[in-house]
């Protein structure tokens, strides 16, 4: 990500540390997302407003919502190792410069959304960072092991997002783009979580893994990755995609089922991290495939 | 080779050609060509169809009136000839279990119900072509071929090499709750496929061409009395040929409804099932894990033969997936008792 806080001390913000704020990795893989739902919204092009506006609106909505994250959480942040560098926690910003820049990219993203993508998008995008930034953050990441499953709701919004801002209502093939999603959240991130347990721990965050163990964790891994290898192939089966998808998602689950079982019981120290790594890999290519798919003569299909 | 190795050598054998006997069946009855040879045992009154083909009487006066077909006439014998030899492996196998039970490689009385299920199986093969398809005849012809691929299977299990070293029998935390749930989930899956048996031989699938919805309704109009009659057609008239099905509509979709119901059912005993084998650990785990892959497997196919209109390929692979679902729940129930009961292996 950046660069490490060498002079940590210096304490004068950069444009590095504002980035930063915005979890620019994170973003892209929801931008990502967001994309592909709008490109297989419509056939061929979409509107490139829907496109272009669209998109930017709900990378700057993901970016503030990170923002509100850093200010919220740093408290925690500072205790754990992997997020200690946050420009929060090093001093390089303060809670009100950075709760200030993430109002202005909330708002920039709302403007650009009503008025030039469409209402509906505006709403369920506000609704979606609301629901990251201050319902998971505040209250569901510190109050149930449960958490990342109900606050995955939030990360699984993006496709529909991208999806309403061509088409403007609610479709069924939306709510399968965010059932993926939804169905992902779980072994992605308790994958992360086993690994990083005892920082969890250690800020008092009620994850499965430290409030349940890790072999329960493990053991709830697999059945979810189980799910996503059924969910994902729905797009197929209902018609939505064809067989390129199919192959591309066959061989996707294949590789994460085998990361699930190796997880479940075969389990090295690194495997945790080395199948949260996949999961993102994972997720890229899912929705590379259902684009490709999407573009390439039906007759393939 | 000793003894034993021989009876688990013909075990594996017959086991595996079992597996693929069933799954041939399947496709006889879905490629509509269980009628192929209308007569019984011989095909147009010979052996192959190849022959009958040559006989101009087929074509001048053929059997039960229906012409030749070839490709289903050749399906039909390839089953029948198939079945045979798996026949003929069972007898060996009987025969050997019987001619060694001294030696208590095989209880006597688990072989003599093997060859028992396989005579009746050769004759519920023959009224299903005498009989004209009737469904019960149907029906327990897939039920009892399933029944013999158990009893082979777990056979198979069984006559695998025991543990080296003491095995506690001291009760495992959860052993008692694993059983019962693998025991519940046998249940479940042998009525889902009593019930998917019932669903093909009355023709019932193409009744709801569209899910979750049946007929673009939640609750369509359905006839569960008239669905579920089994001796109503027998005793009906015997000439009635039930190629293609004779309920009415709200019959047959309440016959598929039945077997979605029984799907969801199936699908949560199952699924307690393969949890509770996984968090046993220990052999029960890859039985679990085994389980629980089928049983997404098998949900795709199912969902996925309704979506895409009920192609073939996808309809056999269902009855597939329903035999290796079955013989995964078995292999959990296998792994949650003790070596020792009820066959032993010695020597």
């Amino acid at each position: 990500m950046s660069q490490p806080n060498v002079h940590a001390l210096a304490a004068s913000a950069s444009w590095r540390d504002y980035f930063e704020l915005t979890k620019p990795r994170v973003v892209a893989l929801i931008v990502l997302t967001a994309v592909v739902g709008t490109l297989l919204a419509a056939r061929g092009l979409p509107p490139l407003d829907a496109l272009i506006f669209g998109n930017l609106g709900i990378a700057l909505a993901a970016a503030s919502a990170a923002a509100i994250n850093h200010v919220l959480d740093r408290r925690i942040d500072a205790r754990m190792a992997r997020t200690r560098t946050r420009p929060l926690p090093t001093g390089h910003l303060a809670p009100a410069q950075a709760l200030a820049f993430a109002l202005l990219l909330g708002v920039i993203s709302m403007v650009i959304l009503v008025a030039f993508v469409n209402v509906l998008t505006a709403a369920l995008t506000f609704a979606s960072l609301i629901v990251y930034a201050v319902v998971y953050t505040v209250w569901l990441k510190r109050a149930t092991p449960q958490n990342i499953v109900i606050g995955g709701a939030a990360g699984a919004a993006p496709p529909v997002l991208g999806w309403v801002a061509v088409t403007n209502h609610i479709d069924p093939q939306a709510l399968l783009l965010f059932l993926i999603i939804f169905a992902w959240t779980p072994p992605h991130f308790w994958a992360l979580a086993i690994a990083r347990r005892h920082d969890y721990a250690k800020a008092d965050i009620p994850m499965l893994p430290v409030t349940h163990g890790v072999e329960f964790t493990r053991l709830h891994v697999l059945l979810y990755t189980v799910l996503l290898s059924v969910i994902t192939l729905l797009p197929y089966m209902t018609g939505m995609s064809g067989l390129i998808y199919l192959a591309a998602a066959v061989l996707l689950n294949g590789r994460f089922l085998w990361h699930a079982i190796a997880l479940k019981f075969a389990p090295r120290d690194e495997q945790p991290m080395r199948m949260f790594r996949f999961s993102i890999t994972y997720l890229m290519w899912l929705f590379l495939a259902l684009l490709l798919d999407h573009y390439l003569p039906t007759t393939l299909s | 080779m000793s003894h034993s190795a021989w009876v688990r050598a013909i075990a594996i054998a017959a086991f595996s050609l079992c597996l693929g006997v069933v799954v041939l069946g399947a496709y006889v009855r879905l490629s509509d060509a269980g009628l192929g040879c209308p007569d019984w045992p011989g095909c147009y009154g010979h052996l192959t169809p190849a022959g009958a083909a040559a006989d101009e009487r087929t074509a001048s006066a053929p059997t039960a009136g229906r012409p030749l077909e070839i490709g289903k006439a050749w399906r039909e014998m390839l089953h029948r000839y198939t079945a045979g030899t798996l026949g003929a492996l069972i007898i060996c196998l009987t025969a050997l279990g019987l001619a060694w039970r001294r030696e208590r490689i095989v209880p006597a009385w688990f072989v003599t119900a093997l060859l028992a299920i396989v005579l009746l199986q050769g004759t519920l093969g023959m009224l299903t072509v005498t009989r004209l398809l009737k469904p019960l005849f149907v029906s327990l012809h897939l039920l009892f071929g399933f029944t013999t691929l158990s009893l082979l299977w777990w056979l198979v299990l069984t006559l695998r090499q025991p543990h080296r070293g003491a095995r506690s029998d001291l009760p495992v935390r959860g052993m008692a709750g694993a059983r019962r749930l693998a025991l519940l989930g046998l249940i479940a899956i042998s009525l889902q496929i009593a019930l998917g048996g019932w669903t093909s031989s009355n023709y019932a699938a193409t009744a709801c061409p569209d899910v979750p919805t049946c007929q673009g309704r939640w609750w369509p109009q359905a006839d569960f009395r008239a669905a579920f009659m089994p001796w109503q057609a027998v005793r009906a008239d015997p000439q009635l040929n039930y190629e293609g099905g004779v309920l009415d509509n709200p019959a047959r979709t309440a016959i598929h409804l039945s077997h979605r119901f029984g799907a969801l059912v199936a699908s949560l005993a199952l699924l307690a099932a393969a949890i509770a084998g996984l968090r046993l650990g220990g052999p029960a785990a890859p039985a679990a894990l085994g389980l629980l892959l089928l049983l997404a497997l098998q949900l795709v196919i199912g969902v996925s033969m309704v979506l895409r209109g009920f192609p073939l390929w996808l309809a056999t692979a269902h009855n597939a997936g329903a035999a290796l679902l079955l013989l995964a729940t078995l292999a959990l129930n296998r792994s949650l008792w003790p070596r020792s009961a009820p066959v032993t292996l010695t020597g």
